[in-house]
Order: C-alpha cells, then sequence, then structure tokens
C-alpha cells in the first residue's frame, strides 16, 4: 500500500529526460545516416554521410584546431591554474594573490567577446600596445592561439580554486615528514604532494578534456569560426552545417562524432585514472 | 619570494584585461579611442552606456526572459529531481536503480546531439520561439543533476524518520513536501544555483530555439550584439552590457559561497 503513486512521483523526471535528452539523441543518430534539409522528408543514405566526414576538407580543420583546443587547454588553463595553486596555496595571504585570476571567471562568454573584439581587432588595443600590425582573428591557426588565450584568461581562475581546495585538503603528515628529511622546492612538489593530489588532478583534466573537446562559445562569440572556415571547432561546424547550410542529416554526422569521439576520450581516461 | 614575484607579475598580467573592462566600460560611449584605451576618462557612464545597449539592441525583453528561465527552470528541475531521488530512496521504489540509471543517464549527451532534433520538433509542436519551448529544455537539462545529488542526500538520512510520519498518518506526498524536501533545502540551493549559472550564460540553446528579442536569452542578445561593435555600437557600449548582464551570476556566488564550499566539500567523497 505504501505509495500507490511511486511510479507517478518517478514519471516527470522520467518523462522530461526522455522525451527532451534521449530522444533527440536515438533522432540525431537516425538523421546521421540521411540526406535531410529541414523541409522534403529525410532520405535514407547509409554511410553516406560518414563518408564524407573523411573527405571533407574543411572537418580536417576543424579536427585539427579541436586538438589545438585540448592540447592548449590541458597547457595552459590546467596547467598554468596548477602553477598558481601550486604558488599561492600555502603562503601568507594567499587568496589575495588568487583574486586577479578569479575576476574574469565571473564574466560569461559573451561578455568575453566584449573585451577581447576591441582588443584583438586590426586597429585594436592588442597592436597598439605591441606595436606591431597582425590580424590576430584572421589567419589559421594563429587565430585559434589567440582565443586559446582569451580562454586561459578566463578559465584559470577556476582550476585554481579547484587545485587549491585539492591542496589544502592533502594530509599536513607526509608533507612534515619529507621537511624533515630534508626534501623542499621541485623535489617536495614532484615526490610527495603529486602524488598525493592525483586523485583531483584527475578530476579537473577529466572536466577540461570533454568541455575543451567540445569548444564553441568563445569560437562562435569572437569568429564565428572564421574568416572563412579557418578557426571552426568540431562543434561549431556541427552548428554551422546544420543551422546555416541547412544539411541536417552532415550535421548530425558531425554531432554523432563529436559524441562519439567525447565518449571515447572520457572512457579511454577513465580507464586510465580510476583502477 | 619568487614565489610571491610570480603571482604579482602573473596576476598584473590577468588584470589589465579587467582594468581595459572597466575603464571602457565607463567611458563616455563617443569618446573611445583604442590609442587612448588605456586612460580613464573620469567619467562614469556605465549605467548610462547599459541603458544605451537595453535600448539599441531591446535588451530589456531578453532580460526578463533570462531571468523567467534561469529562476523557473531550476526550480521546477530540483523539484522533479528531488520527488524522483525521494521516492527511489525513500519510498523504495522497485528497480529504483535502474530508473536512477535513466534519469542521469540524460547528462551523457552533448548539447550538439540535441540541437537538430530539438530545432524541428519545436517547430512542428508550436515551442519554436516560445517561453515555454525554453523552459521545457531547460528544465530537462536540469532533473538528472538534481535527482543525481538528492537522492545522495535523501540516501543520508534515517529511514526512521519516514517510518514515525507514516505511524502518524501523513501521506507519501505529504512526507515529501512537508519534511523532505524542507530538510534538504541546502542540497537544493546549492543545485539551483548551478543551474541558475548555467541557464543565465547560456549560448547554444537560445542561438537555436529562439528567434524574437523578446524570447531570446540575454547572452545569445548580446553575442548579436558583438557583430554590431563593428557596424556601429560603440565599444562603451557593447563593454558595458557585458559587464552588467554577468552580475547576478557572480553577486550570487559571492552570495552563497559559503553553501557552495560546504556543497563541494560534501559532494567530494
Amino acid at each position: 500500500m505504501l505509495g500507490r503513486f511511486r511510479h507517478g512521483y518517478v514519471a516527470p523526471a522520467a518523462i522530461l529526460v526522455a522525451l527532451l535528452l534521449y530522444a533527440p539523441f536515438v533522432w540525431t543518430a537516425y538523421l546521421s545516416l540521411t540526406r535531410y534539409d529541414g523541409l522534403e522528408p529525410p532520405v535514407w543514405v547509409g554511410l553516406a554521410n560518414f563518408g564524407k566526414l573523411f573527405s571533407d576538407p574543411a572537418l580536417l580543420t576543424s579536427t585539427r584546431n579541436t586538438l589545438i583546443w585540448v592540447a592548449g587547454t590541458m597547457v595552459l588553463p590546467v596547467g598554468l591554474g596548477l602553477l598558481v595553486a601550486v604558488l599561492s596555496y600555502d603562503i601568507k595571504g594567499g587568496a589575495w594573490y588568487r583574486v586577479p585570476f578569479m575576476l574574469p571567471y565571473a564574466l560569461s562568454g559573451a561578455g568575453l567577446a566584449m573585451v577581447w573584439s576591441p582588443v584583438l581587432s586590426h586597429d585594436g588595443i592588442a597592436n597598439l600596445l605591441l606595436g606591431v600590425d597582425t590580424a590576430f582573428l584572421q589567419e589559421a591557426p594563429h587565430n585559434t592561439l589567440a582565443m586559446l588565450l582569451v580562454w586561459t584568461w578566463q578559465q584559470l581562475g577556476v582550476n585554481t580554486l579547484l587545485f587549491v581546495v585539492g591542496l589544502q585538503s592533502i594530509p599536513k603528515e607526509p608533507i612534515e615528514a619529507a621537511r624533515l628529511d630534508g626534501a623542499s622546492g621541485w623535489r617536495l612538489f614532484r615526490h610527495v604532494i603529486w602524488p598525493l593530489m592525483r586523485p583531483l588532478t584527475a578530476v579537473v583534466v577529466g572536466l577540461a578534456l570533454v568541455a575543451s573537446l567540445k569548444t564553441f562559445d568563445i569560437v562562435w562569440v569572437l569568429t564565428q569560426g572564421g574568416p572563412g572556415r579557418n578557426s571552426e571547432t568540431l562543434a561549431v561546424t556541427m552548428y554551422k552545417e546544420t543551422f546555416v547550410a541547412s544539411e541536417y542529416g552532415y550535421g548530425s554526422a558531425v554531432a554523432v562524432l563529436l559524441t562519439v569521439v567525447t565518449g571515447l576520450a572520457s572512457y579511454l581516461y577513465l580507464r586510465r585514472q580510476v583502477r | 619570494m619568487i614565489r610571491r614575484a610570480v603571482l604579482i607579475v602573473l596576476g598584473l598580467i590577468w588584470l589589465g584585461p579587467t582594468y581595459l573592462l572597466l575603464v571602457n566600460a565607463s567611458r563616455p560611449a563617443t569618446s573611445y579611442d583604442p590609442a587612448s584605451a588605456w586612460v580613464p576618462s573620469g567619467d562614469f557612464a556605465l549605467l548610462e552606456n547599459f541603458g544605451h545597449a537595453v535600448e539599441g539592441a531591446n535588451l530589456g525583453g531578453s532580460l526578463a526572459s533570462s531571468a523567467l528561465y534561469s529562476v523557473v527552470s531550476p526550480l521546477l528541475g530540483v523539484i522533479i529531481g528531488a520527488l524522483a531521488g525521494y521516492t527511489i530512496v525513500v519510498l523504495r521504489l522497485r528497480h529504483g536503480f535502474w530508473w536512477f540509471l535513466l534519469i542521469f543517464g540524460g547528462t551523457v549527451f552533448p548539447s550538439q546531439m540535441m540541437l537538430v532534433p530539438l530545432f524541428v520538433s519545436y517547430s512542428d509542436a508550436g515551442l519554436y520561439d516560445t517561453h515555454l519551448g525554453l523552459i521545457l529544455i531547460y528544465t530537462a537539462i536540469n532533473v538528472p543533476l538534481a535527482a543525481f545529488v538528492l537522492r545522495n542526500f535523501y540516501s543520508g538520512v534515517a529511514f526512521s524518520i519516514f517510518e514515525a510520519a507514516r505511524m502518524d498518518g501523513a501521506s507519501t506526498w505529504r512526507i515529501f513536501w512537508r519534511i523532505y524536501l524542507p530538510m534538504s533545502v541546502s542540497a537544493l540551493t546549492a543545485v539551483f544555483i548551478l543551474e541558475f549559472t548555467f541557464i543565465w550564460n547560456d549560448l547554444v540553446f537560445g542561438l537555436t530555439l529562439t528567434q524574437t528579442e523578446n524570447v531570446r536569452p540575454v547572452m545569445t542578445a548580446i553575442a548579436g550584439l558583438m557583430t554590431d561593435v563593428y557596424a556601429g555600437t560603440p565599444v562603451p557600449v557593447g563593454l558595458a552590457a557585458g559587464l552588467v548582464v554577468s552580475l547576478p551570476t557572480v553577486v550570487l556566488f559571492l552570495a552563497t559561497q559559503r553553501l557552495f564550499a560546504r556543497g563541494l566539500s560534501l559532494g567530494s567523497v
């Protein structure tokens, strides 16, 4: 008798998730096997869209850019974030040293574009400041690198914060013991602190890996993937093929590819980290 | 000593663009010049500039819409998710773990994967470019996380509380509303804040599922304003808009920092 409506209680959650998250996923998988312009009914084409994926020069560019984003994210926002965390977590007033890095995190992607477009434009502040005339957002691949620096400016703070939380929660005893044994500086970090903070590093890197594979917002607001298509990431390509070129089937194939790559990367990464 | 020096140098580099943002967002709209962007203007025209943006890009409607989405969707999401968590853990729903997996599995799919079907089915169902349509998808996206967090929370609550309430003759529905929901306010708030921020800053769904100024969320509208910077929206106006619309999430985070740190420490195993 206990709770005759038990299934009724779980129904709103199950129905919302099934209709708005699962069904679209299945539908996209189906559409990726069709040719569809959003007007005429979809025409079954089998794996043709996926064949096209591997011979499309635009896709090659966006795959390359996506890889730059993934590698760059590991080095800059994550690596530099770790550096700032390690430098500041146990000094007096460390929180104050971290304030400059936290401020930009408050800005949304769109706000970010507002700040950086006038800085990076051809008659912008960066050129005047450096005394050069570089088209920061024009030529590939350095437009992707410029955006990566902007991204670093925004994301460093949150990574630092996560690392600091981790560093402050690791046990003090092994560090004290190592200090007594004469370890300090780099050796103390490398052999004592780093192994202790590994579980947290795994989480931060995992999150950054998945997020960087799906990079969209910052590219969309700064270059919209252009000029031409030279700064597109896979997520931007998917969006443009679908909603700009009305190639729904092909766009869905890119979405499926992106999902598979993201899933595979997470799986391989987690399998290595979580034993 | 070296540590502090490195931190200070890096910090100054990071403050540079922040400084530019503040100085130029408060500069009178017509007096922007890249060559003297570093020099403060002496005037404080931030609110005036924001006023221009609200008028020029019709941000008023977008702001109201974003506020609606960011409050209503997480609210519905946490209640629906909490109800699911309560049913699975406290009411001991049969095959509860599988129901939980089904619901939590919704977080796996990247949003790009959902855009085409949502766009097509929203167009067919008359949900395209409506407030209801956006509230629906934003709510659905919230549900898995809420169910996850609240399921964990409720499984740490002594079952005797539920039994005692049953003895007193309370219905399961009443027990949820009067006992379990109020008990979990801190967890609900933490999820609410995360989701509020996500929705307030969302660009993709706004871009795909809306068209008119009044339905479009504010971040999508601002991203649109960006293209107008080249077409003549003065830089200070764009900066002021970007700065002011970022404020709600900043204020929310600062106001709830402590609660949040507690939630984080509870979450890490």
